[in-house]
């Protein structure tokens, strides 16, 4: 188990002021914020690395705030892909076993095992960068893997890497570090990581923690608006209805024509369509609801003629009224 | 994979304190060999700038007298318009002509790093070497470039006449730097990314608009460096002229460093020579501050 | 503004053995929007550099309009380009760098300047016309970028290569937008350079497929997303990919793999392809119910599901056997698509 106490990830508050948290061994927990918010620098507090961000840290009830780097049971995965350039795939990934003292058949036996699970076997004996970015990045978390840290800080692994090589490393990922009894903490300002890797999330804005809970309850509960822009794909719609302020998520406007409303208390708008996007699956519909900027997110190719207002409706229940 | 800089202790603490002092324990170092290399030998020379020492025990202060009488010396001022002249020509020729060659290497040829090793040749020729090469080289009896010259039909004799004794002079020094400015170039024209000169192309961009619009203004930076390496060092040229014209023709070519040093060396005049001195520092260093603010000025604008 | 075709156009570079680009052939109509979209090393950016004319093919030829123009420069092919990131003259404004293109052609001033003014205008450009592009965001550069490339008239062509990667993902969609509506109204030939389907989706009339092996289809964003020519496409489009299973599971003649789309499939008790629930993954709430992605585990790999999660997503529902029935799909031989069911 970590904890971290009185935490102030800008390091501008007096002491005392900061926010506690704790992770739990054997689950996930995304920490989702824009950037700029203190989501690297809450890894770096705890893997005792420079950084601007205050708190004390504690692992399984033994303080660790004073303690090097080094000495503490933590490893680290980068946004960028960092390997040592002069070892092989093999070698990196043994570099944390050679510092723990383990002598060479069993190293070689774990690195092996290790590789074979990342799929990465076949490059043991290249260099890195003689791999491609997924492969480079994969080797990058194998090494962090092996070094078997009771805490592992992956730091938005993904962000730099083609969309379908993200797409297939995330699956893997998740079943990867649920296989072990370990601290996760993973970073992203992406909304889609929350749900798709995340036991539990930790909001953070501007420095300091917003809410935190399963993923669906942040989802369905999300203390203010934004918290829940933060788990929006891509941002939440903002209404006034009766001198009270609320918001809607994208993917809960329909189009009025949608049978599935029938029958059920809906509120009605009009949309005014500036633009469209899609991705096969999923078609964004932008547009203007009384002079608010609003997006819809509709299944399969959408296209409404732009400039043209359209009737949208939404579920009176899905409205999340501040 | 942890930063070597992380291991330190003391950096560590930082983690927990908004402010820490202990930081600057970090550059004591850099402010001790400063203050052994530049400060205490500059202050020694203002301290014999305003006294008139005669022996160890008998020192009288004199206040500004040694800076009045250097600036009413005829010869000081001389010296210093001869030296502004040379700078500035040097900077004239050797900055386009290091610009020049820079474009005229080919980044991607197999040829390149024997080209820049070959250029960066004359940087590793010691002075009075350099000095010495010239001094036979342009010599009007035996040297093959005075020979020529003299041969093409121009009487030439840059120990006797003053304006050749300058323009050896000049022709030494770009001889000796142009490398400088080239290499340098070299390596800001080299940091350009490719599609700036594919977008110029597509563009319709002429030769001389790609070199105005995409590489000169790319090249700022290292102009910037290159211009303020050449001027302090021009500015105090010593042993090239020495070597080649020891300040002659008559006084044609004494520059200051040159006249200081039969001040300070010749004359034993100490507190003349430290105030020249003072004097001097402060000029570089006016020179560099008004062309950098000049610089980041137009920046800014 | 003109037609682009492409005959049989390869390219190999000096030093390889194996050609980059083989035997492509395109037909791009006039004022199209069209996407190349690809994955990395499929040849994407050689191809780009063939149609700008930094390349020449080694063999086959490129007509702008019918008139051939495979060993031309671009700048002869009056081909304009915006790069990955922006690229403008740092020492000029933004009104001179629009104007930079024309000024170099020697148009009067008055003709300049009223170009310039209209581009400024079609852009929103107005705000920023005397500063320098150091002062703007990396959006409005490239806004300037695309500016620039659009405001020769005679323009032919215009190459977009991925234009968007460095700008900010939350307002991608802006500067999409805006390419959308220029070329719309300016009938600009536009070719939009990608590996992001919803960029080549959103963006194009008609969206290529590049593999190293060449383009695999060519077609609307609909025919390329429900309608693959080729199982490369179903699995590179679409997030997941298309789910494959072998043709005979599902009792489909004359097709060795049946591809279909998570939301093309739903869960049932009992189906001819049986599995058990390995994951979850939740999207969100729609009309009160928990809904995601089902990964089912079979004979065959996993299998996506899209829909109402069971049990509103709890971890309950792990390890139970259902069926999946497929409502429609794509059938493939030897990696072409053979047929294709009726939409339901």
């Amino acid at each position: 188990m970590l904890e971290v106490v009185d935490v102030d990830l800008k390091g501008a508050e007096p002491a005392g002021e900061g926010f506690a948290h704790t992770f739990l061994p054997g689950e996930i927990t995304v920490v989702l914020g824009a950037n700029q918010s203190g989501k690297t620098d809450l890894c770096r507090l705890i893997a005792g690395l420079n950084t601007r961000a205050t708190g004390r840290v504690w692992l399984d009830r033994q303080e660790i705030s004073q303690l090097d780097s080094r000495r503490r049971s933590v490893s680290m995965v980068y946004q960028a892909f960092i390997n040592y350039p002069n070892l092989t795939v093999a070698q990196n990934i043994g570099s944390p076993l050679r510092a723990q003292g383990i002598e060479l058949p069993a190293r070689e036996a774990r690195v092996a095992d290790i590789a074979e699970r990342l799929s990465i076997q076949d490059y043991l004996g290249r260099f890195p960068h003689e791999l491609s970015g997924g492969q480079q990045q994969r080797v990058a978390i194998a090494r962090a893997l092996a070094k078997q840290a009771r805490v592992l800080l992956l730091d938005e692994p993904l962000v730099n890497l083609d969309f379908k090589l993200r797409e297939a490393l995330e699956v893997e990922l998740r079943d990867l570090l649920h296989a072990s009894n370990t601290v996760v903490v993973y970073t992203s300002s992406d909304p889609r990581d929350a749900f798709s890797l995340g036991d539990q999330l930790l909001l953070l804005d501007g420095g300091k923690k917003l809410q935190s809970g399963k993923p669906i309850d942040v989802y369905r509960q999300p203390v203010d608006a934004r918290a829940m822009g933060l788990l929006a794909d891509p941002c939440i719609n903002e209404l006034k209805h009766e001198a009270r302020e609320g918001a809607l998520r994208p993917e809960h406007v329909f189009f009025a024509d949608d049978l599935a409303l029938r029958g059920r208390s809906c509120i009605a708008f009009e949309l005014t369509v500036i633009a469209c996007e899609t991705n096969g699956d999923e078609s964004f519909v932008h547009g203007e609801v009384a002079g608010a900027q609003w997006v819809m997110r509709c299944d399969g190719i959408r296209r409404p003629r732009l400039g043209s207002r359209v009737s949208v409706k939404a579920l009176e229940q899905d409205v999340i009224w501040f | 994979m942890l930063p070597l800089l992380t291991n330190k202790r003391w950096l560590k603490v930082t983690a927990f304190k908004p402010h820490n002092n202990r930081a600057w324990l970090g550059v004591l170092p850099v402010f001790l060999i400063v203050g052994f290399s530049a400060v205490i030998p500059l202050m020694t020379v203002v301290n014999y700038s305003v006294q008139d020492i005669l022996d160890f025990n008998s020192r009288f202060f004199v206040g500004f007298q040694w800076y009045r009488d250097t600036l009413n010396d005829a010869r000081f001022v001389d010296a210093f318009i001869r030296q502004i002249g040379f700078s500035a020509t040097v900077l004239a020729v050797e900055i386009p002509l290091g610009i020049a060659v820079a474009k005229g290497i080919s980044k991607t040829s197999r040829m390149t790093p024997i080209v820049l090793v070959l250029l960066a040749l004359p940087l590793l020729i010691p002075w009075n070497v350099v000095g010495t090469i010239w001094l036979m080289f342009a010599r009007p009896d035996i040297g093959l470039l005075g020979v020529l010259i003299n041969a093409a039909g121009f009487s030439y004799n840059y120990t006797a006449d003053p304006l050749h004794a300058w323009l050896t002079l000049v022709a030494m020094d770009v001889w000796h730097w142009t490398s400088l400015v080239a290499l340098l170039s070299f390596a800001g024209l080299t940091s350009i990314p490719a599609p700036y000169y594919q977008a110029a192309e597509l563009d319709g961009a002429r030769a001389w608009q790609v070199f105005r619009y995409v590489e000169l203004p790319r090249l700022r930076g290292v102009l910037v460096i290159a211009v303020l390496l050449r001027l302090m060092d021009s500015f105090m040229i010593y042993t090239e002229p020495f070597v080649l014209t020891g300040g002659g023709p008559g006084n044609s070519t004494t520059f200051l460093t040159q006249y200081l040093a039969t001040m300070a060396v010749g004359q034993f005049d100490l507190g003349p020579a430290a105030a020249f001195s003072v004097l001097y520092f402060l000029f570089i260093l006016l020179f560099c501050w008004l062309f950098y603010t000049m610089v980041m000025r137009n920046d800014e604008r | 503004m003109a037609k682009i075709a492409l005959d049989k156009v390869s390219f190999t570079y000096p030093s390889a053995d194996k050609a980059t680009l083989a035997n492509l052939s395109l037909q791009i109509a006039q004022g199209e929007s069209h996407a190349l979209l690809g994955a990395s090393g499929a040849g994407k950016t050689t191809l780009l550099n063939v149609l700008s004319g930094l390349l020449q093919p080694s063999s086959g030829q490129i007509f702008f309009d019918d008139i051939e123009v495979s060993q031309l420069s671009g700048r002869q092919r009056q081909v304009a380009q915006v790069f990955q990131f922006p690229v403008l003259y740092e020492s000029l404004n933004v009104a001179d760098n629009l104007a930079f293109p024309l000024r170099v052609q020697k148009l009067t001033k008055s003709k300049v300047n009223a170009r310039v003014d209209y581009i400024c205008g079609e852009l929103g450009l107005d705000a920023v016309r005397q500063a320098k592009p150091k002062s703007l965001s990396l959006f409005e550069k490239q806004l300037v970028a695309v500016g620039k490339a659009l405001v020769r008239p005679d323009v032919s062509l215009v190459l977009l290569d991925e234009p968007l990667t460095a700008v900010e993902p939350k307002i991608k969609w802006r500067l999409r937008q805006t390419l959308r509506k220029v070329q719309a109204e300016f009938g600009v030939t536009m070719i939009y350079v990608t590996h992001d389907q919803t960029e080549a989706l959103t963006f194009a009339d008609r969206v290529s497929v590049l593999t190293a092996d060449g383009i695999v289809q060519t077609d609307t964003p609909q025919a390329v997303y429900q309608s693959p020519a080729h199982e490369f496409v179903g699995h590179f489009v679409g997030s997941p990919g298309m789910n494959f299973v072998p043709a005979d599971v599902l009792s489909i003649p004359g097709a060795q793999r049946v591809g279909f789309r998570s939301e093309w499939a739903s869960l049932v008790t009992r189906a001819p392809l049986m599995g058990v629930i390995k994951r979850q993954r939740v999207q969100g709430t729609r009309k009160g119910k928990v809904y995601g992605l089902v990964t089912v585990q079979t004979a065959f790999g996993p299998i996506y599901v899209r829909g109402d999660l069971a049990d509103g997503g709890a971890d309950a529902a792990l390890g139970t056997a259902v069926g999946v029935q497929v409502d429609r799909y794509v059938a493939f031989a030897n990696q072409q698509k053979v047929a294709e069911s009726d939409r339901l």
